[in-house]
């Protein structure tokens, strides 16, 4: 009960601050951004953090989403929500082609191999200029702005599509981590020869897991390039600041909780957003070295993750009930 | 009715041949005591019939069913399963949860529960099944292995050590269990360092040494083998095992 109360106060708080925001400002964008970040955070938690598989190669089927919806929309005029469920079904076949050769790969074996695969996807979209107009980049067409095309003259319904997708791509997650699927990786995590031996399909389970994270990051590579309106392959298949990115923010929140990536979204990106802001007049670089330094300083302090301050929280509470 | 068996199982180890041409088959409904010095190959001829080793050569018919090269998931799915020597526990995850998982294999997540919990209640360990698997005593989660593998109601059941550190109480309550379980229709191949226990509730026992079958008879005839006795303590020894 005092769970639904929470989420239900969480979800009326994000959905008014977009509200006092200015429509098409800068803060507007960086809230978008965190909520998009998010959901990819918590697509990746899928792997990361039920199947504990530390994948650094989501960027590939975020590519694919981001470039496929755009390039649906500048060749044939379709909607990007169409092209979206494309990307989604091109971001859950590379999901395939990647998972089969990795899956029996563990910790950073499979690490560097999805790293590796995140690269030669953002390769190929640099030497396919055919196709993906190559290091030039893509800009997303202008078309009159209306909800079916996709189009906004603001970013105010960006901030409210991505909420939406944040809330799906959740609510996936916490139904996947609590059903017969979650115990079933939970099983393989913990010893993958007993699951099998139990009768779990580890190999069928390994790679359903992967096609659902590639579906979702792919759609939410669709919603960026919505936002973003000019991409180029470095950007939208970076391993740094996609691929890295959102396993850290997973990773600072506190993998295989629904919690978690929201909490280290909502820390990571504003975060490095402000340091951007305050310190980018200072010494080049100043602004990143200061971020990671509150990067080390928080994965020290908290290394199960932010989410733990609340777990933290709660014991301390109970334990001031129970003396009371 | 054979609902196991097995013929000409072979697997070799770079030099070491692990099983060399292991036949015999198992009428449904008995206890089989599978015996053998340490390294005679035991746990790995479990881990070939149900699936975690390929063997070299050989067949192995599962009620009819041919499992050989078949993965460990498929065979658990026909009916057979095993319990792991040194304990294979999902160790994070709750009693109730360790065992709750093997039920998924035939139920939903509500009906595998209610599997889950009747199992912990035929071990004993009802009253743990909140608590984490990692937590437990050695003997006890010897006996949550033994309750997750029933969790997947097969109908060959391979037990390797589970009686392991127990006192003689709770090994008492092992074998009464093991003997329900013969008596509900499972099949049960067990091996054991217990000789009296072994004696006591197989109905037949095999015996392994350097991978090869040395010996297959009722408890009393294998106790006698010289063949047998020979090979646990050696040339000279003439006298009981």
């Amino acid at each position: 009960m005092k769970r639904w109360i929470a989420i239900v106060v969480i979800v009326l708080v994000a959905m008014a601050v977009p509200q006092v925001l200015n429509p098409s400002g800068y803060w507007m964008r960086v809230f978008t951004l965190t909520l998009l970040f998010a959901a990819m955070a918590q697509a990746w938690n899928l792997i990361g953090g039920l199947a504990n598989q530390l994948s650094l190669g989501h960027a590939a089927f975020f590519g694919i989403g981001a470039y496929t919806s755009t390039i649906l929309l500048l060749k044939f005029g379709i909607s990007p929500w169409i092209g979206m469920f494309a990307a989604g079904a091109l971001g859950g076949l590379a999901a395939l082609v990647i998972a089969v050769p990795t899956m029996r790969l563990q910790g950073h074996y499979f690490a560097l191999a999805t790293l590796a695969f995140g690269e030669v996807a953002r390769v190929i979209a640099n030497v396919w200029t055919s196709l993906t107009g190559g290091p030039g980049g893509l800009s997303v067409p202008f078309v009159p702005p209306s909800f079916a095309a996709y189009s906004f003259k603001q970013l105010l319904p960006h901030a409210y599509i991505a909420l939406v997708a944040l809330i799906i791509v959740t609510v996936i997650f916490e139904v996947i981590r609590r059903g017969a699927m979650g115990y079933r990786l939970r099983a393989i995590r913990e010893n993958a020869a007993a699951a099998e031996v139990i009768g779990i399909d580890t190999t069928k389970v390994k790679l359903q897991t992967a096609v659902i994270s590639g579906v979702l990051t792919a759609m939410l590579g669709t919603l960026f390039a919505q936002v973003a309106v000019f991409f180029d392959p470095d950007t939208a298949f970076s391993a740094a600041s996609i691929s890295i990115r959102v396993a850290l923010i997973a990773i600072i929140g506190g993998v295989g909780t629904a919690v978690g990536p929201i909490l280290g979204a909502f820390f990571i990106v504003p975060i490095e957003e402000l340091m951007n802001d305050l310190f980018s007049s200072g010494a080049a670089g100043l602004s990143q070295l200061i971020f990671g330094v509150i990067l080390i300083v928080v994965i020290l302090w908290r290394p199960r993750g932010l989410v733990t301050i609340f777990e933290a929280l709660r014991a301390r509470l109970q334990g001031r009930g129970a003396q009371s | 009715m054979t609902i196991l068996d097995v013929r000409g199982i072979s697997r070799r180890f770079g030099g070491l041949q692990a099983l060399s041409d292991v036949t015999f088959s198992v009428p449904k409904g008995q206890i089989v005591g599978l015996i053998g010095p340490n390294g005679a190959g035991k746990t790995t001829f479990f881990s070939t019939l149900c699936g975690l080793i390929k063997p070299d050569s050989g067949a192995i018919m599962l009620d009819g069913t041919s499992i050989v090269g078949q993965k460990p998931h498929k065979v658990a799915g026909l009916g057979m399963t095993k319990t792991f020597q040194n304990v294979a526990l999902f160790a994070e995850s709750s009693v109730l949860d360790n065992v709750l998982t093997a039920g998924l294999l035939r139920h939903d997540v509500e009906k595998a529960r209610e599997r889950a919990l009747a199992c912990l209640d035929r071990v004993g360990l009802r009253s743990v099944a909140h608590k984490m698997a990692g937590n437990l005593s050695f003997p006890e989660r010897a006996r949550v292995e033994l309750a997750r593998a029933l969790c997947t109601d097969p109908k060959v059941l391979l037990l390797d050590e589970v009686m392991a550190a127990l006192n003689p109480v709770e090994m008492q309550e092992i074998m009464d269990l093991i003997r329900q379980l013969r008596d509900d229709g499972i099949t049960l191949l067990v091996v054991e360092h217990h000789m009296r226990a072994i004696m006591a509730i197989c109905d037949r026992i095999l015996v392994l040494n350097f991978g090869r079958l040395l010996a297959d008879g009722s408890p009393r005839e294998v106790a006698n083998d010289p063949v047998v006795i020979e090979a646990y303590l050696g040339r000279s020894a003439e006298g009981h095992v």
